[in-house]
């Protein structure tokens, strides 16, 4: 006698042969599986020990961890630590930056640059944004989006590249500007803070561009309406409507490309001179040599880091009461 | 009626014009470069007079060229697959639970996007050394994986937080262990999430420059190389490189935009 007619004659239609099971349904009847998950999830409390112990230590030593220890060698006289030598701590990596104007003029440029070119990226993506979210119907906005994700999809290198070659003596810019007989002699563009900006514009623009228009998508479209038709000219309404129910775009916008733009090291390397050298250049200096220079490279990096969170935070502060501002 | 139309209509056709003009300057350049890898001539600038396809057979027929393509391809999928679990794993700790320090977790989780690429190259470069990772292959993988993972993680809980609370109910109810819920409910749920995030992921490895650059050991990834190669000079073949760079990573971008766009529709 089969199992099933075993089963069907003793009234119990619906019982499984152990084969019958998923295998799901399998694994949980394991013995070891099952004894394993009653253990983990026997406290509420054990369970989520559980769950919570790898992430915790993956953020703490991976994400936190590489950071600390960037600080932690910014203070220390040589890194790595020669066998026989004690390493002892110093505040030396850092007087060395405040003494030498080779060292904080690249500082003082990259922050002023960053500034600069993360106006220019809001200026720039603001009407592309505000057409986008409310200039275009529903079907056509995704796509006119998905338009310009197309070229940021491709890597820092290819596009700071292909900005060289727009901007060169012999490059695309010269040859239109000689061909309309503007110019004799071809322009010097590359090697300039103008190619360094329209470098690190293009690379930014996306994360601009995308904070903004989701902040301008949200925004009803009757509100400007009601302003147009209360006598508002296009000016006043961009400016008295639409800005200040967007600043939180703005806001999260720059902090992102401020952030970005500090970073840069490829970017500079290729499309500035000697004259714009920034300071992440100078960090990546004192990697190349001897190791010797790490604590000051590390240094170096720690100042850069606290100076641009110290202004993003104050920039997001400000920003924030400016909303407030605004609402009353 | 008809006034309201007219006030609007100027203000379209201007913003329009600036539309198509940012079109122009994020395409344009891209589409020199590309033009400029098939100029018959050692010399790179305008006006092309012949063209060539020498240097496309040329860098497929270089070993260094496809070798370092391999490497490049391989870092990004190990270290993606890295990122995806580790990510994951956060992401289902942090949504939609409430715990002591759990705001604390989430800036800490999110702090390898933020940091700016330079610092965050010299700290992972610091930190491979302390923890006696030897620059190459091994340090890159590590240092794209925890780098990526922050997106990773937001893209996860962007979706956890849209699963119906009453689908785990279910499942537990039906007696489920929250092993079997997570990985018959939750994990399935999460495929187009998991998807997005692993093409962003392997683009973001693979475009990588500054951590590549300053954990790499002799064998350099793609962006490396084609960095190297621009400090000797320009040459067209440099342009076919980037070419195929810039060809695959674009493709697959659009291809996964539209994908994950359709997927999160279907459910």
């Amino acid at each position: 006698m089969t199992y099933d007619a075993a089963a069907r004659k003793n009234g119990q239609p619906n019982a499984e042969r152990p084969s019958d099971r998923t295998f799901w349904g399998r694994l949980a009847g394991w013995g070891p599986y099952h004894g394993l998950m009653r253990l983990a999830t026997a406290s509420p409390r054990r369970q989520f020990l559980i769950l919570a112990a790898f992430p915790i230590l993956w953020v703490l030593t991976q994400h936190l961890g590489p950071m600390l220890q960037m600080m932690r060698v910014s203070l220390t006289d040589a890194y790595p630590v020669a066998p026989g030598v004690e390493q002892s701590f110093t505040l030396d990596n850092y007087a060395r930056f405040f003494g030498d104007s080779i060292f904080w003029m690249p500082f003082f440029r990259t922050l002023i640059f960053a500034v600069v070119f993360t106006f220019c990226t809001l200026i720039l993506t603001y009407p592309v944004a505000y057409f986008l979210a409310r200039h275009v119907s529903r079907k056509n906005q995704m796509l006119l989006l998905l338009l310009l994700l197309i070229p940021f999809w491709v890597g820092e290198i290819v596009r700071t590249y292909a900005i060289m070659i727009l901007l060169g003596n012999t490059g695309a810019v010269n040859l239109v500007l000689k061909t309309l007989g503007l110019i004799d002699r071809p322009i010097p563009f590359m090697y300039t803070s103008f190619s360094m900006g329209v470098g690190i514009v293009y690379l930014t623009a996306l994360y601009m561009l995308l904070p903004l228009y989701s902040a301008l998508e949200k925004l009803p479209k009757s509100v400007n309406e009601a302003a147009a038709d209360l006598g508002a000219g296009a000016w006043t309404r961009f400016r008295r409507v639409s800005l200040p129910l967007t600043i939180e775009g703005i806001s999260s916008g720059c902090t992102l490309v401020f952030l970005i733009s500090t970073g840069f090291y490829a970017t500079p390397v290729l499309l500035g001179g000697p004259s714009t050298t920034v300071f992440a250049e100078t960090i990546a200096g004192f990697f190349h040599v001897a190791g010797d220079q790490w604590p000051t490279g590390a240094a170096f990096a720690t100042i850069m880091f606290m100076a641009a969170l110290i202004i993003t935070t104050v920039f997001q502060k400000l920003m924030k009461s400016l909303r407030k501002g605004e609402a009353t | 009626m008809n006034d309201r139309v007219e006030l609007f209509r100027g203000n379209r056709i201007f913003l329009a014009c600036i539309y198509w003009a940012f079109v122009l300057y994020v395409f344009v350049p891209l589409i020199l470069m590309v033009l400029m890898g098939f100029k018959e001539s050692n010399f790179i600038g305008f006006p092309i007079t012949s063209w060539t396809l020498d240097w496309y057979t040329g860098i497929f027929a270089d070993a260094e060229v496809v070798s370092t393509f391999a490497y490049s391809v391989a870092i990004a999928v190990l270290s993606t697959l890295i990122s995806v679990i580790v990510g994951i794993w956060i992401a289902v700790l942090l949504e939609g639970r409430k715990f002591w320090g759990r705001t604390a977790m989430f800036g800490m989780t999110l702090l390898p996007a933020l940091v700016p690429g330079i610092i965050s190259a010299i700290a992972f470069r610091i930190y491979a050394r302390f923890l006696g990772i030897e620059p190459g292959m091994g340090a890159i993988v590590w240092a794209h994986a925890v780098h990526n993972v922050p997106f990773v993680v937001l893209v996860v809980m962007a979706r956890l937080s849209t699963l119906p609370k009453s689908q785990i109910e279910a499942a537990r109810d039906l007696g489920a262990d929250p092993m079997i819920t997570f990985l018959r409910i939750t994990l399935p749920y999460l495929v187009p999430a998991i998807l997005g995030a692993s093409i962003f992921c392997l683009l973001l490895s693979f475009d990588d420059f500054v951590r590549s650059f300053f954990l790499g050991g002799y064998e350099p990834t793609l962006p490396v190389l084609i960095f190297a190669k621009l400090r000797s000079g320009m040459s067209p073949e440099i342009n076919a490189i980037a070419t195929v760079a810039l060809v695959l990573t674009a493709v697959i971008g659009v291809w996964a935009e539209r994908f994950t766009r359709r997927m999160n529709k279907d459910s």
